[in-house]
């Protein structure tokens, strides 16, 4: 790791001065950012230290604008709060599943949505691939067998967090606050596929930080499920993951949200598979004719075309968990 | 008297013939049903608590003033040539003290002359260009990037089975095959006997390079006093360091003191000195600093050694009623870029069974990556996983239950050499292990439908583990009634200490308490061999024994002389003199330091030689319980049992130790763990433990271990044998082949991963349901 400067500052506004210097990075639980620097990928001049900002760390409830959760609430007390275990166990399940304990312990939810990819490639300090300024995708013709099989050019990485689907599946949005202004985005808005003019998948800027995530109430009977298909038991990023989050009229679906992880450079919501399930009872048949919409465009590279039918397969369990709970 | 004898030696499956010296008299092993109070007995280690608390000091803990950091610059190519190297600028660098690079050190031949310590060919990407020492780590890691160097990069060769062609890149001048061919072995006439063969089963097998992932990293501290060099070092071998040094820097071994009280793992990749510790050892000499140079955690991953990767050709012919009749196995095992050995991954087609036409043909072929080191069992590992697992297609296409097919071709006598072995428990570990997993009520309860598919598998386990001379010991008795055993063993984490202690207080009579052990020092020990090939136990056990015995006889000798009793009317228990018509037993301070004063008894032991007319292994099975899921090719092991035969147990908990961890390595290497390395750049992609997967606590199943306890009675004088690579060797194939009876096939490349489960099940009913 390179020296660099420590800096808590006394609030947000001034944080957010900090980060409009070259140079700068926030740093709250760190997961993502240290490994980074350890080994060299990054090198931050000045670390702005969010920690210590505790008006960014809470989580309230109420009826009308559903869940605020302060941007430095762990996946740790996330996954442990009793309301939202009780009231959007997707989420509680999601944060479950990420990374390992002690990671959860440090890990931020907005720090999760914020961070980097996990393709060995761009972590392997050898390789100045595109989303690092260069020119070339290596995984595209070389190791991809946990890249992506929509969206794969001209980064093949998939996005990493397991909340984001979750979230994303809630209709949740993000406050982002800025030196010049602040705003509410939805995920869909938040995420988004990288270009040569922006090589990152969110549109966060260099000086804006996450300050809350929101979950609007769910309407009526909702329930909604995280499945997430690993290569060991803990501490995997998913090969593939499927958030769905279904409203219901008694056995009929009124509204769902389907998102898939780990297939596409962001959170893979899928509209057509939410299409084909509405106002319907779910039934073996619906729900494969689902999963085939959600997958409708995947393009597999040389080792990744497994995840299609895992993909499918999760999609397809997800909605048949949720229609038989519907029953009960 | 010290003499010369001559012993046979078998070290990861492969024999040696030795002459070797030994000193004092053998003593008559332990009787099978010997009375014995303190081997046998589940003891807690002697050592627990400083390793628990932190008092152990590790090799990354040692601390001497001045001390530097090393750090060393690695090729970013897997094959090169150095054209220029400038390294003015880090030189410059505040902190920096030295660079080191093949321009300005002693060209140092390794492995035989195979390679240099620095010099300007690159085999792999992480080959060693450069080495620094600066005030502390980091300002060595920012030296290391303003050392320029321009590479001309040759083409490289990364395929084992490729590289085993003459048109591929060489890389050594020799060639790529090491020894020029490959090793054969033949009985019989196995590809007559193929042709003439009921049943033929054939299939091509993969196994991964696995990296050892040791806690601590290889390492070395280096401190010189004049002419004298002190190492400490992460090793399994401090006299092995220590000849290596000292024929590096051209010193006499005693002017090389090697160090190593604790060890967070080596696995069989810490069997000797590293670059990293003569690199050490120069810099220190050149700055006249103690020098600290431990590798990072991608270093390890890159450079510290590996279990090479395998293609296996295996054909089994067998009649109509299970009798084996043909074994044909041709294997590229990829050594890297430097190695004077291969592995065998042919030793469980050649050992296993009673079979008369056996043909193993073995490539070791050189490769552009890191080189391989060995690795708990290696070869034994790669080979049972296929081996084990064309047993049991072969069991399929015969319509035979796995078990009865494996006990049809069970052998008392050891195939290669026709020499009966000195015991083997096999067929009692099959019985064991049948009746603890349920393996014939296996039907019921096998799960055919669905999504969550169930099954059972099993597989045996051959290896050597007899360990051997030389091995000396000693045993210094105090006048206050205590002991210290000297060795120049180490420890590296299996519980040395605490079975030797056993041995030692078993022998003499005293408490274990009274007992201490010293070891993993080379200028205060005695010779003793490297710990590795499983032989830590059975070659420095027995010499333990002797001396503690010799220190014994000495004792009640003295004691006879100042009790006025005739010695054979005394005897030692507890650590009390029992003498004949006494009343109470006295205690030894009464004999020794009252009467006596200052004196001290040193007992000498050295291991015998092995018997020569048996053959001398360790055997045993596992059986795996598995559930996979079909639909996201996950697999949940519900449950492995693990049933060995080792000889006689000393310590039942630390066997168990052993057991577990073998089982836990070989799940890892079943279904998480691979090297990847990018075809086309031929860099390592995960060097690190996120993404090279090794087994969390919760991938870890119930293991319900068990060992045959026999005492072996032609082994050496404690009827043990070793048991530390034994576990390792058919976790895989066991849960390879319960994966194949719960989705009706079989995954041959390792390790099994779910997108490998699926791709296999897209070929079946199983999979075309839902693909």
């Amino acid at each position: 790791m390179r020296n660099f400067e420590h800096i808590t500052p006394p609030d947000l506004e001034s944080a957010v001065d900090l980060l409009s210097e070259r140079g700068t990075k926030s740093i709250a639980g760190g997961t993502d950012l240290l490994p980074e620097m350890k080994s060299r990928l990054r090198s931050p001049r000045r670390l702005v230290n969010l920690k210590a900002l505790e008006e960014l760390r809470y989580l309230k409830h109420n009826a009308r604008k559903g869940f605020q959760i302060g941007a430095l609430t762990t996946l740790a007390e996330i996954e442990s709060n009793e309301l939202i275990r009780e009231k959007i166990p997707i989420l509680a399940q999601a944060a479950s599943v990420a990374a390992s304990p002690q990671l959860r312990n440090m890990g931020t939810i907005g720090g999760n949505l914020c961070q980097s990819v996990r393709c060995w490639y761009y972590r392997a300090p050898e390789f100045k691939c595109w989303l690092k300024g260069g020119d070339t995708c290596y995984a595209i013709e070389g190791e991809n067998k946990f890249h992506a099989i929509l969206e794969s050019s001209p980064c093949c990485a998939v996005h990493p967090s397991d909340l984001a689907p979750a979230l994303m599946a809630l209709g949740a949005s993000v406050h982002i606050t800025g030196t010049d202004e602040e705003g509410t985005v939805s995920l869909e808005e938040f995420f988004v596929r990288p270009k040569a003019s922006n090589r990152q998948m969110t549109i966060l800027g260099a000086n804006e930080l996450i300050t809350e995530v929101q979950v609007p109430m769910l309407d009526g009977d909702s329930s909604g499920i995280y499945l997430k298909a690993m290569d060991r038991k803990v501490w995997a990023f998913a090969l593939v993951s499927v958030a769905v989050q279904v409203s219901w009229d008694k056995e009929r679906v009124k509204g769902a949200r389907i998102v898939l992880g780990g297939v596409a450079p962001i959170p893979w919501r899928v509209p057509a598979a939410e299409e084909i399930v509405r106002d319907q009872a779910i039934t073996e048949e619906i729900a494969t004719s689902a999963s085939e919409a959600a997958l409708e465009g995947a393009q597999p590279l040389r080792d990744n075309g497994y995840k299609i039918a895992l993909a499918k397969a999760l999609v397809k369990r997800a909605l048949m968990t949720l229609a038989e709970r519907a029953k009960k | 008297m010290a003499r010369v004898v001559k012993t046979k030696t078998e070290f990861e499956g492969n024999f040696f013939e030795q002459y070797i010296v030994i000193e004092g008299d053998e003593l008559t092993p332990w009787a099978a049903d010997e009375k014995l109070e303190k081997v046998g007995k589940c003891t807690p280690r002697v050592d627990g608590s400083e390793r628990v608390t932190g008092d152990a000091k590790y090799t990354y803990d040692i601390q001497l003033a001045g001390m530097l950091y090393g750090r060393i610059l690695r090729s970013p190519y897997p094959h090169a040539r150095i054209k220029s190297l400038d390294t003015r600028a880090a030189e410059k660098l505040h902190g920096v003290r030295a660079v080191l690079t093949h321009k300005n050190i002693p060209q140092i031949p390794l492995r035989m002359g195979q390679h240099f310590l620095l010099e300007p060919t690159l085999r792999y990407a992480g080959d060693e260009v450069a080495f620094i020492v600066a005030d502390d780590e980091e300002i060595a890691e920012d030296a290391l990037e303003l050392i320029e160097v321009d590479y001309q990069e040759l083409p490289f060769v990364i395929d084992p089975e490729e590289a085993s062609q003459p048109s591929s890149p060489q890389i050594h001048l020799n060639g790529n095959v090491l020894n020029g061919k490959p090793e054969e072995y033949e009985r019989g006439d196995a590809e007559k006997a193929l042709r003439e063969a009921d049943v033929t089963i054939e299939a091509r097998f993969t196994t991964q390079v696995a990296l050892h992932n040791s806690l601590e990293t290889h390492g070395s501290v280096c401190a010189w006093e004049g002419d004298s060099l002190t190492v400490w070092d992460s090793t399994q071998h401090i006299y092995g360091v220590r000849a290596g040094v000292a024929q590096a820097l051209g010193l006499p071994l005693n002017k090389v003191r090697v160090i190593k009280k604790y060890m967070g793992g080596g696995f069989g990749s810490k069997n000797g000195a590293g670059k990293y510790t003569l690199l050490a050892a120069l810099a220190a000499k050149k700055v006249g600093r103690p020098v600290h140079m431990m590798l990072t955690r991608k270093e390890e991953n890159l450079a510290a050694g590996n279990r090479n990767n395998t293609i296996q050709y295996l054909r089994l012919g067998a009649k109509r009623d299970g009798t084996l009749t043909a074994i044909y196995l041709r294997s590229y095992a990829g050594l890297g870029a430097y190695s004077l050995w291969g592995t065998s991954p042919g030793g469980p087609a050649r050992q296993l069974y009673a079979c008369p036409n056996v043909k193993t043909i073995q490539y070791s072929v050189f490769t552009n990556t890191g080189p391989m080191a060995a690795f708990r069992a290696p070869g034994y590992v790669e080979g049972t996983f296929s081996f084990e697992q064309a047993i049991d297609m072969l069991a399929q296409k015969l319509h035979m239950d796995p078990l009865e097919l494996r006990l049809k071709n069970y052998i008392d006598t050891n195939p290669m050499s026709g020499m009966p072995y000195s015991t083997k428990g096999l067929r009692e570990a099959y019985e064991r292990g049948a009746k603890l997993i349920g393996w014939r009520e296996r039907k019921s309860k096998k799960i055919t439908q669905g999504t969550q598919r169930r099954g059972f598998g099993m597989a045996s386990q051959i290896w050597g583990g007899s360990g051997g001379p030389p091995a000396y010991a000693l045993c210094k008795l105090n006048n206050d009634g205590s002991a210290t055993i000297i060795t120049g063993t180490q420890d590296i984490g299996t519980g040395t200490k605490t079975v030797l202690a056993q041995i030692a207080a078993e022998e003499l009579g005293f408490p274990i308490e009274r007992v201490s052990v010293e070891l993993g020092d080379t200028q205060d020990g005695v010779y003793s061999p490297l710990s590795a090939g499983s032989m830590t136990l059975p070659s420095v056990g027995p010499a333990v024994r002797v001396a503690a015995h010799d220190a014994k006889e000495q004792l009640l000798s003295i004691a006879a002389q100042v009790l006025e009793k005739p010695k054979d009317q005394i005897k030692l228990k507890d650590g009390l003199l029992h003498v004949q018509g006494l009343e109470k037993p006295v205690e030894l301070k009464e004999v020794l330091a009252m009467k006596l004063q200052n004196f001290m008894i040193i007992g000498k032991g050295a291991r015998g030689p092995n018997p020569e007319k048996y053959s001398v292994n360790t055997f045993g099975a596992q059986f795996a319980d598995v559930t996979v899921d079909t639909e996201t090719g996950e697999v949940l092991i519900n449950k492995i049992v693990a049933v060995h035969e080792s000889g006689r147990v000393i310590n039942p908990l630390t066997i168990g130790s052993q057991i577990e961890g073998g089982v836990i390595q070989g799940l890892g290497f079943a279904l998480t763990e691979e090297r990847v390395l990018d075809r086309h750049t031929g860099l390592v992609l995960n060097p690190n433990l996120e993404e090279y997967k090794v087994p969390t606590a919760l991938d870890v199943p119930e293991i319900e271990h068990e060992m045959i306890d026999r005492a072996d009675p032609y082994a050496n004088n404690l009827g043990a044998k070793g048991v530390g690579e034994p576990p390792i060797i058919p976790t895989a194939a066991a849960i390879a082949n319960a994966i194949s009876d719960a989705i009706g096939v079989h995954v041959t490349d390792g390790p099994i991963t779910p997108d490998k489960i699926l791709k296999a099940l897209n070929k079946t009913q199983i999979g075309g349901n839902h693909a």
